[in-house]
């Protein structure tokens, strides 16, 4: 393996620790799912696991099921998917623009606070049984006859830490995008606009802003202007989830020093609004433009040819911010409190431009690899085309949810959370993140993965096997099985039988993955990313070098 | 722009614009009286919820296939939701319940039989305890 700079290093370091991520991720999920199937499968774990859980009397199953249903998600999303982004744009960003990272002491700190904000909240569910789940409904988390205290005040510290490195990380990209350390600078100004797609909408009504340089057409790669336009959703995001956080913190710390507030003085409908606004440009902003972006990316890239309809496609990028902006009231389709204009409105027309701005960004994807042919179909090629397949999946079952009628009998239901969000996540974004990793690791490290046999075995059972998981279970949503509930008597046995079997050829998949990946680098040059090279016994020289 | 993509954008206009006109039609039954209509209820049948419990009337809730019913949901503490499910656990509809507020659904049933209820929205660990079987009776 070629020395590793030290940006190639630290993206590599994201890279590990995302991975990490989601095998614990995906663990809690296994055992998730076979409480699922059988409430008692686990009794004996739990005994044991009790043991390390100090001045916490007994708990029981369902209080271990919630605090871990509660922990999953921000494992698997702050901890696999931002970690991974996080590492590959701190790489691809001073890559395309030829210049270093703005703040280096701020990639490291990213790093470290992002490990301890999500090991902080993952400790509040395992350790404090903090159990409100992420949605954090007003006024669960501070019910505190429900919810551990000292379990909600560490979660809420854990996610402020986590919002606020997410901000800094914005603030880093951002510096680094504008930084005047050579003539590809930009004021902020400029690329807000640019982000927003402001002179692109002034040149459709005929006019030219010349004091403000369109960057789209001045250079600014289209991937770079969608890291920008995502990350305004991701500050966005950071900052809702803060203000939210520090309310239920504030009453937490109120409540141990037994003063408790009233819950009554906010208003849940209000709450949930602001809450799901800012939620929401996560799944349905950031996700969605930053995945867009990678594939603007890698797309021309693996194909050797221009990104078709690369004008179309910054459109997109700045329809997709008012989109983004106007769709949360998809989530309170069930609030009949919700006035019917924002459920319509919002709720149902709004959500359907997700449909149009991803389904033309992914016929721009697909129409360049058709006029590419004939393509080299590499393992970052494939696992871009299978994580288009995972938005397409996942966008649909989205939209039948996402729908004032049919939500009536989706909502909340497995098929919410199987069929549209773990098909996003999994099908769509991890597979996404497997094709940054595929591309990226032989660009770092100059050496191509060693076993093809172990790249589509990685691809077929991640694909195969998490879409088997999210179509068993949506099926049991269709037929009214509830998210978030354990069943007694094996209701829906069946199906929760045949998503665990999914869920074992998507592990199958990963620990294929990673077989390859330790075989390619060598376990010593893995290890030896994560922990300082004097740790490490001294290499022994090949007989060449002897 | 392309005539490619524009031909792809009107199959995208085609595919909205069908998707939504249909499902917001009455062919999708509950949409004659959610959305076309608000018929003057029959009968209202008021749910409280509260300490993990589904407080339904003292006299059973009975109603007769094709009449309105309201159903008036109100918390004392935290959200949960009203779902109403058929005998093989098929969902027949569901609301939210939040605090502070009445939460209203009209229906009409259109099969008769016995119809369970059960919370739908996560409000604790003893949130699964929440579901009264046999809750609603419906007659011809």
């Amino acid at each position: 393996m070629k020395e590793l700079g030290w940006t190639e290093k630290w993206t590599l370091r994201f890279a590990v620790v995302a991975l990490l991520f989601l095998a614990l991720s995906g663990f809690e999920g296994m055992l998730m799912r076979t409480q699922l199937y059988d409430q008692d499968a686990l009794h004996g774990m739990e005994a044991l696991l009790n043991n390390v859980r100090p001045g916490v009397a007994e708990p029981g199953t369902e209080e271990l099921f919630y605090s871990m249903l509660t922990a999953h998600p921000i494992v698997g999303v702050y901890g696999f998917i931002y970690m991974a982004v996080f590492g590959a744009f701190y790489f691809l960003v001073p890559y395309l623009l030829d210049k270093p990272v703005r703040h280096r002491k701020l990639v490291v700190t990213n790093f470290w606070l992002q490990i301890i904000g999500v090991m902080i909240c993952w400790a509040s569910g395992f350790f404090g049984l903090f159990n409100s789940l992420y949605t954090l409904y007003w006024p669960l988390p501070v019910s505190f006859d429900r919810t551990p205290v000292w379990g909600s005040v560490f979660f809420m510290v854990g996610a402020a830490l986590i919002m606020v490195n997410i901000l800094i990380f914005a603030f880093n990209i951002f510096k680094t995008v504008l930084s005047k350390s050579d003539s590809k600078s930009y004021s902020f100004f400029q690329f807000l606009r640019s982000a927003f797609g402001i002179p692109r909408l002034l040149k459709l009504f005929g006019k030219e802003d010349k004091n403000a340089p369109n960057l789209d057409y001045n250079g600014l790669p289209v991937f770079i202007v969608a890291v920008g336009r995502g990350s305004i959703d991701t500050v966005i995001n950071a900052f809702v989830l803060l203000t939210a956080g520090a309310v239920i913190l504030v009453y937490g710390l109120f409540a141990l020093f037994g003063s408790p507030l009233n819950p009554a003085a906010i208003d849940p409908l209000l709450y949930k609004n602001w809450y799901w606004w800012g939620l929401d440009m996560v799944a349905d902003g950031n996700a969605l433009i930053y995945t867009a972006g990678v594939w603007y990316l890698l797309i021309p890239l693996l194909t050797g040819r221009q990104l078709f309809g690369a004008n179309v496609v910054k459109t997109v990028i700045m329809v997709d911010l008012l989109v983004s902006m106007g769709v949360w009231s998809h989530h309170l389709l069930g609030d009949t409190s919700q006035p019917m204009w924002m459920r319509l409105l919002s709720g149902q027309f709004i959500t359907w431009g997700e449909f149009f701005t991803m389904g033309l960004t992914i016929f721009a994807s697909l129409m360049t690899v058709w006029l590419a042919r004939p393509v080299k179909m590499t393992a970052a090629l494939k696992f871009a085309l299978g994580s288009m397949f995972g938005f397409m999946m996942g966008g649909v079952a989205g939209l039948v949810q996402a729908n004032l009628g049919l939500n009536v009998v989706f909502h909340n239901t497995q098929w919410v959370v199987a069929l549209h969000a773990h098909t996003f996540l999994l099908t769509g974004v991890g597979t996404m993140l497997f094709a940054v990793l595929y591309a990226l690791v032989p660009m770092l490290t100059k050496l191509e993965f060693k076993s093809k046999g172990l790249i589509n075995a990685h691809f077929w059972l991640w694909i195969v096997g998490s879409v088997i998981m999210a179509y068993a279970m949506g099926m049991a949503g269709a037929q009214g099985m509830l998210r978030r509930t354990l069943y007694e008597g094996g209701q829906f046995q069946g199906y929760t039988l045949v998503a665990i079997i999914g869920g074992l050829l998507v592990s199958l998949g990963f620990v294929a993955f990673l077989v390859n990946l330790v075989g390619t680098l060598g376990l010593r040059n893995v290890i030896g990313i994560i922990v300082p090279e004097r740790w490490l016994p001294e290499q022994q020289p090949t007989p060449a070098q002897a | 722009m392309d005539h490619r993509e524009r031909n792809w954008l009107f199959v995208l206009i085609a595919v909205f614009l069908v998707f939504n006109i249909v499902t917001l039609s009455p062919l999708i039954p509950w949409q004659r009286w959610m959305f076309w209509s608000s018929p003057a209820p029959e009968h209202t049948v008021r749910v409280e919820f509260g300490e993990y419990e589904i407080r339904l009337p003292a006299e059973n809730i009975e109603a007769r296939v094709g009449e309105y019913v309201e159903f008036v949901a109100t918390s004392d503490d935290v959200t949960y939701g009203l779902g109403v499910f058929r005998k093989d656990g098929s969902m027949v509809f569901q609301e939210q319940v939040l605090p502070g507020r009445e939460n209203r659904i009209v229906w009409k049933f259109d099969e008769a039989g016995l119809y369970d209820v059960r919370s739908t929205e996560y409000s604790g660990p003893r949130h699964s305890e929440m579901y009264i079987p046999d809750a609603i009776r419906v007659t011809q």
